[in-house]
């Protein structure tokens, strides 16, 4: 008797575990019902998806429109269909042909279609459009989009290429309604947020709050399960920080991260009532200077400030530590395709102690410039870029360089950004569409790169990106990149990189069935979460 | 010399809490004016630890980016300082000229301009300031552009009462009837006449003027980010109110004392030069 007595026990013992496990919080059964309330680090203004590059344009609309992929809100590392059902690949890897969903209705009631598709990426795609996002990522890869009837479109490659899924799959590629974009000619108004999403777009109140409501006719039955969202607008740490101690939000996965103190603070103060948790935001940290201005455009000087700049007091200092400072790859994040970080920190520019870069940077400023050099820097007063650029402006002092802020609004300063009117940015943190190396560089190095704000152009690094872009065997990918690494910070490139950017995200334990995707820009459409009780 | 200490000690005696407040204002410009020689280090440099407390390396610790304190609290009296007195050398000089010529001259000209007064009076002052820094652009000078025109109604409409009494005066009509020119009677027997009450309004507005730039700067519209103002360093001790609270004690507290010292020297002036309170009555 006492085997059977012994094996009831572990027996219980096991499902005692198992049920107070944290994985069976998933076998649980959804609510309906409640709010969703999160922030947007800034106004977003415009809220053209298909035509911005912010992290808020991005939020504000990310559960009105779905894409005809998407990543997977349940495993945020695989791509799964969204407005396609299904897709196959041709044989050669250059046509994708993807089966859409049927019954499909956009939140004013019409038919969504194949046309829709193809009026989207047409516009995308079109060379006169200036997408950065989306556009930029797919304009190197696609010839053409084809309807091959009302529920079967067709993806025509200019070549075989590998990151085309994960890139079509980005939160920034959803689908526009062909009557909204025939009507408003853009999507930035709010009237023009008509997708087929799980939420329908409710209110926009500038500088204060966005709001969705349930989509009742959502294309997948049953979802979404929460009654609405609602984001504000909150500007600056502290106030992100207060309204995430006294619960005013639910959760913080978003740019940008909390620091050490903020997520201690936060954890001191909420308890057990969130999951506070380290994360790598899949976002770069870099400077610009503008090619096509004096004086940066001398490379000389653009070469002094990628040596003068000290990245391990940058990321130490403002970002707390939570970084990997001068690495162009993060390892974390793409694996080998990263140059080996050993290498990069006994590079000029990264090797420490900096005494010898700085020198070097000094003798290349005082070249041009013996007297020194005064220039303007630009910087959006969002998140701790203040902090960062009066770092910043303490290490180009010591080359020589005196730099005098110039603070902008977070839509304006992308506004001066875009159309190339500055000097030097301070710091701007661009965050990857896909965990594809390729990524980096369709946003921040090539000639067309939809971040390429510096109007840097190097035939060599549009060679290198464009040939691993093609290449199919992994193992000469990752050689391509490598090169292409070494190539940037060996030289003068215009986006100056600093590091990769980590910190801290806390999700109240109330909101169930949400996992933080690899990129800010994904699972922001809260489709499968539900509030418990 | 003698006179001066003999002043001196009756002002103290006369005004105990004005003599004070004249020590905290002296040591305010005495910090402003040999901030290089007292501040142990750069205001803007990062060099140091992030996040040290008080101690005796940095007496009121380093800030999240490891700049010293004191030394941004040294270099911040002078840029409070020079902010205060520049914006109430402009816009009270400015608004006294203005509130006395017109009150001088009387008429038409006068009620339009008191209209100009009334418009400038009605918008609330922070609202104001904030909407021109917004179109200036951060800069000090135009922080003190934004005080100064913040400043301005309100010493033209103090200063053209006064001046409204002065004109009535029986000095006047003589100085008219001998021949004096207007903008001579100006000069030499209207503007003399207001300089007790321009100095009280002078000296209260520095307090207010240096307010007003920290709240400014608090609210990210003041002085450059990377200059030590006291306002922004209050910003920037709100990122750690519970790991570093010394980052906002320390220039609150230079706030609260400049602005209490000069109060009480500004009270202890108008007490001295108004003679309904010089017997002591109050």
């Amino acid at each position: 008797m006492k085997t059977p007595r012994s094996l009831a026990l572990l027996l219980a013992i096991v499902l005692v575990t198992a049920l107070g496990a944290p994985g069976a919080v998933a076998q649980e059964t959804p609510r309906r019902g409640g709010i969703v309330t999160w922030f947007d680090y800034g106004d977003p203004a415009r809220l053209d998806v298909h035509g911005e590059s912010a992290l808020v344009t991005q939020q504000a609309v990310a559960g009105v429109f779905s894409g005809l992929l998407q990543y997977d809100p349940a495993d945020p590392a695989k791509v799964v269909g969204d407005l396609a059902e299904k897709w196959e690949v041709s044989a050669d890897g250059k046509t994708y042909t993807f089966h859409l969903h049927r019954g499909v209705k956009w939140h004013d009631g019409q038919p969504f279609s194949s046309a829709d598709v193809k009026a989207s990426f047409d516009r995308l795609l079109d060379p006169k459009f200036k997408s950065p996002k989306c556009g930029a990522a797919l304009k190197p890869m696609v010839a053409s989009v084809e309807v091959l009837d009302a529920n079967t479109v067709q993806f025509r490659l200019k070549f075989a290429a590998a990151p085309f899924v994960p890139a079509l799959g980005s939160a920034w590629c959803r689908v526009a309604a062909k009557h909204v974009l025939a009507k408003y000619g853009d999507l930035n108004r709010p009237e023009a947020q008509i997708g087929t999403g799980p939420f329908k777009f409710k209110r926009y109140e500038r500088g204060n709050l966005i709001e969705w409501e349930r989509n009742p006719d959502y294309f997948i039955k049953g979802l979404p399960y929460v009654d609405g969202v609602k984001q504000y607008v909150l500007v600056g740490g502290p106030t992100q920080l207060a309204a995430a101690k006294a619960g005013k939000v639910m959760l913080w996965d978003t740019w940008p991260p909390m620091k050490k103190t903020q997520a201690d603070e936060l954890a001191r103060a909420r308890g057990d009532a969130v999951q506070v948790s380290q994360v790598s935001i899949n976002t770069i940290y870099v400077v610009y200077v503008n090619t096509r201005r004096p004086p940066f455009d001398n490379p000389d000087l653009r070469r002094a400030v990628f040596l003068g700049i000290d990245r391990q007091e940058l990321i130490a200092k403002p970002l707390e530590g939570a970084g990997v400072p001068c690495a162009l790859l993060d390892p974390k994040l793409v694996g080998d395709f990263a140059l080996p970080l050993d290498e990069v920190k006994k590079l000029p520019g990264c090797r420490q102690p900096k005494d010898a870069d700085i020198a070097e940077a000094r003798k290349l400023v005082e070249k041009h410039h013996p007297k020194g050099l005064d220039i303007e820097v630009a910087v959006r007063s969002v998140g701790n870029y203040l902090d960062r650029a009066q770092v910043l402006l303490a290490q180009l002092q010591k080359i020589g360089i005196r730099g005098q802020l110039k603070s902008y609004e977070s839509a304006a300063g992308f506004a001066v950004f875009g159309k190339g009117d500055f000097t030097m940015i301070a710091t701007q943190d661009r965050a990857m569409d896909t965990p594809d190396p390729a990524s980096l560089f369709s946003i921040v190095y090539t000639t067309q790169a939809g971040s390429n704000w510096g109007k840097w152009s190097d035939p060599k690094v549009d060679d290198l990106a464009d040939r691993a872009l093609r290449e199919g065997n992994r193992d000469k990918r990752r050689q391509l990149y490598w090169e292409l690494q070494r190539h940037i910070l060996g030289g003068a490139p215009s986006a100056i990189p600093v590091g990769w950017v980590e910190g801290w995200f806390f999700v109240d334990k109330k909101l169930r069935g949400y996992k933080s995707a690899l990129s800010v820009y994904d699972n922001n459409t809260f489709m499968k979460v539900w509030l418990a009780p | 010399m003698r006179r001066l200490l003999r002043a001196l000690g009756w002002f103290l005696a006369r005004q105990p809490l004005g003599a004070i407040g004249g020590v905290i204002v002296l040591a305010l410009v005495a910090t402003a004016a040999f901030a290089p020689e007292l501040a142990p280090h750069g205001p803007k440099d990062v060099k140091f630890p992030a996040y040290v407390p008080p101690g005796a390396e940095f007496p009121l610790g380093t800030d999240h980016l490891g700049r010293d304190i004191l030394s941004r609290v040294i270099w911040g009296a002078r840029l409070s300082l020079y902010v205060g007195l520049a914006s109430v050398a402009f816009g009270v000089t400015l608004g006294g000229l203005w509130g006395v010529i017109a009150a001088y001259f009387g008429g038409a000209a006068d009620t339009a301009s008191q209209r100009v007064v009334d418009v400038l009076m009605a918008l609330p002052p922070i609202v104001l300031a904030l909407s021109l820094m917004a179109a200036l652009g951060q800069s000090v000078n135009n922080v003190i552009l934004a005080l100064t025109i913040l400043l301005t109604p309100t010493a033209a409409r103090t200063l053209r009462s006064l001046a409204l009494s002065i004109r009535e005066s029986a000095y006047v009509e003589a100085a008219r009837a001998l021949g004096c020119s207007h903008w001579r009677v100006i000069a030499l027997h209207v503007l003399p006449n207001t300089l007790a009450t321009y100095i009280v309004l002078a000296t209260v507005n520095v307090a207010y003027a240096i307010v007003v730039e920290a709240s400014l700067s608090f609210l990210g519209l003041g002085a450059p980010p990377d200059e030590p103002s006291w306002g922004a360093m209050l910003t920037a001790g709100t990122q750690a109110v519970e790991a570093a609270p010394w980052m906002f004690l320390f220039p609150g507290l230079a706030i609260s004392l400049t602005v209490f010292g000069l109060n009480l020297l500004g009270d202890a002036i108008r007490d001295i030069t108004d003679p309904r309170l010089r017997g002591g009555l109050g």
